[in-house]
């Protein structure tokens, strides 16, 4: 009886042990399970430590699959900032939800302030709103911001009902563009000009009963245009293959003294005796690059120190080279130019006076050739002038385009044809 | 109550509507501005034509608006911030025309002034920094606007004196100009003219950001020195 009662009572503690102990565990789960981020799931024994044991393997599976998640969308954010295009994303009423820094700046956008308004708020120029209101996204719209900078913006539809606003900087492209036709423009005017003039005496020659000797003089007349249309063609050929060709050469030589020689025996040609022309060589330095270049360069600035000196006028060419580079420099008495012409100089058929720089031969892109040619060696060109006194047109070598003068014999000057302003 | 919601939802769309409909009227403008400036410089005719011609949708929006406004007031009886904002709105769409109108005389002064030469537009650049100035003041006060930013608003009021002194040299100028020929008297007041357009803009983009301060403030800061504007806005 005794030993019953003491079965009994063990078996009572016992179970009441292992309800407590149970309690214990389902009291753990429940702390736990209230915040479940905050820690791992608690130990335990028997079947609860293989519940734990589940929970934990869980929790650890979905903070991994979490950090992948958000590492996905971080790149994925990463990628769309490191665009060269604005990209900016838009809610289905237009709104602004997220944009890169490039559509930032493009647009003035504020990517935390501004979330959520209508992005018409802010790119609020009448080209945008007129292609919100079509809503025709198919081509982008061209806006011009704050009167300088030009935009292409396009609207691209995703998802569900959700749009990505793209932005690109198209100002350099709109003034190539401006540039390209503006040169076309030229070249047609030009050379429709004395074509003009040849058709009109064409005509006349073939409707009108002339004599032999007024059909000369004619034809007289008509060979100066012709050789105006053939120069134009030559500078444009000349402009064209210095965009094109390759480098020119850092070795090869470029002999100086003799290339000078012969620039000043064209002058005297020129010049047809009306103008004191001398040469004054200073240094024992040749030039490397590509000769006929260098050379249509330096002749261009003589026949036009030539040309715009009155009679009796002086032209002085002079050579200096040393350690610090070199320097070819053409100076006149001429007629000088005037300061605001400067700068534009060496734009393509820029002139300062359209009357006389016809007059005298000129197709306008003289010193567009030097100064390309020049570019290309790595030379500037720096222009001095004073209306009525005369002008200084120089060339500046860097150090690194000179080689030591070779002291043998010159070679035998090579045949180049220069080409006039 | 889903029906008061509902209510509630359709009142907040009208006003976000109708603050969308005055920034498309101020980007019009500032493009009107813009326009008329770039007339002034090349006397291009045809721009000339083009801002008389828009100036009627300027005006066409600011009887939209208006109504729009009195609609909302009459319908929805709005009270404390969105009272001000519609009242707000009614001053801001009064100066946005203004200077719609002010731009329209440049544009016509421009044609003017370059059937006398187009030498005389170039002889005086402060004009074109005065009207720089103006719509990067424009466009500050509408940015404040749409984002509702006192703290920017205030930053336009501090533009303004550089506009009055542009415009008094541009007006020393044109004198000494006029003094030395007088053929160019009819030029030089057409000058002044036009100086004084944009100065006219500029004081309507001052008050612009005025208004913005007293909705999302409440403070009226009228007639208020720049310095007790700061004052101001940094109290609360």
């Amino acid at each position: 009886m005794i030993l019953l009662v003491l079965a009994l009572n063990i078996a009572v503690a016992v179970l009441a042990w292992l309800l407590w102990r149970e309690r214990r565990e389902l009291r753990r789960l429940r702390d736990w399970a209230a915040q479940p981020r905050l820690a791992d799931p608690p130990e335990g024994e028997g079947v609860w430590g293989e519940v734990f044991d589940h929970l934990h393997r869980h929790r650890r599976a979905g903070l991994r699959r979490r950090r992948r998640l958000a590492e996905l969308i971080v790149r994925q954010r990463r990628a769309a900032q490191a665009l060269p295009y604005g990209v900016a994303v838009l809610d289905a009423g237009l709104r602004l939800d997220w944009c890169n820094r490039a559509a930032a700046a493009h647009l003035g956008l504020d990517p935390d302030k501004d979330r959520g308004q209508p992005i018409a708020n802010f790119v609020r120029e009448p080209a945008f709103v007129q292609y919100l209101e079509t809503r025709d996204f198919s081509q982008p719209v061209r806006v011009a911001r704050g009167g300088e900078r030009i935009f292409a913006l396009q609207l691209v539809p995703f998802g569900q009902a959700e749009y990505l606003l793209l932005s690109q900087d198209v100002t350099g492209a709109e003034r190539l563009e401006t540039m390209r036709r503006d040169f076309v423009a030229n070249v047609s005017h030009e050379l429709r000009t004395p074509l003009t003039v040849l058709i009109g005496f064409l005509e006349t020659i073939r409707d009108l009963k002339l004599d032999a000797d007024r059909v000369r003089d004619y034809v007289g007349l008509m060979a100066p245009q012709a050789e105006r249309m053939k120069r134009l063609v030559e500078d444009l050929l000349t402009l064209s293959a210095l965009e094109h060709a390759p480098p020119p050469p850092a070795d090869e030589r470029v002999a100086v003294r003799p290339l000078l020689e012969r620039l000043r025996a064209e002058a005297e040609s020129l010049s047809r005796g009306q103008h004191r022309i001398s040469l004054a060589i200073d240094g024992a330095h040749d030039l490397a690059g590509a000769e006929s270049e260098i050379a249509s360069a330096f002749a261009n600035l003589v026949t036009n120190a030539v040309r715009y000196t009155p009679e009796g006028g002086e032209v002085r060419l002079s050579w200096r080279s040393g350690d610090w580079g070199a320097e070819f420099a053409v100076e006149d008495t001429g007629i000088g130019i005037a300061p605001e012409h400067l700068p534009r100089l060496t734009e393509r058929f820029y002139r300062v006076d359209r009357g006389r720089s016809r007059e005298t031969g000129g197709t306008g892109l003289g010193l567009a050739i030097v100064k390309h040619a020049l570019a290309r060696h790595n030379a500037t060109l720096a222009i001095e002038s004073t209306p009525g006194k005369g002008s200084r047109f120089a060339a500046r070598f860097p150090a690194s385009r000179l080689l030591a003068a070779a002291t043998a014999t010159p070679r035998p000057a090579a045949t180049s044809s220069p080409a006039g302003r | 109550m889903p029906p008061t919601e509902h209510i509630s939802k359709a009142f907040e769309a009208d006003l976000e509507e109708t603050r969308t409909r005055v920034l498309q009227m101020g980007g019009l403008v500032e493009a009107q501005i813009l326009a008329a400036m770039r007339a002034y410089a090349s006397g291009d005719a045809a721009i000339v034509e083009q801002v008389i011609e828009n100036d009627r949708r300027v005006n066409g929006y600011e009887v939209a608006i208006d109504s729009a406004c009195s609609h909302i007031v009459v319908r929805r009886q709005p009270a404390a911030s969105d009272l001000r904002l519609i009242m707000g709105i009614s001053k801001i769409v009064t100066d946005l025309e203004r200077m719609g109108d002010e731009a329209e005389k440049i544009a016509r002064m421009a044609r003017a002034l370059h059937q006398q030469g187009p030498q005389h537009a170039q002889r005086f650049p402060a004009i074109r920094h005065a009207a720089d100035t103006a719509l990067r003041m424009l466009r500050q006060a509408l940015d404040a606007f749409a984002r509702l930013d006192a703290a920017a608003a205030a930053e336009v009021l501090k533009e303004d004196p550089t506009i009055d002194s542009e415009f008094t040299s541009v007006l020393r100028q044109a004198i000494t100009y006029m003094m030395e020929d007088p053929r160019t008297i009819t030029a030089g007041l057409e000058i002044v003219w036009v100086a004084k357009a944009i100065e006219r803009i500029g004081d309507h983009a001052k008050n612009v950001a005025e208004q913005v301060i007293y909705i999302v403030r409440g403070t009226d800061v009228r007639h208020t020195s720049f310095a007790d504007v700061e004052r101001e806005l940094s109290k609360n």
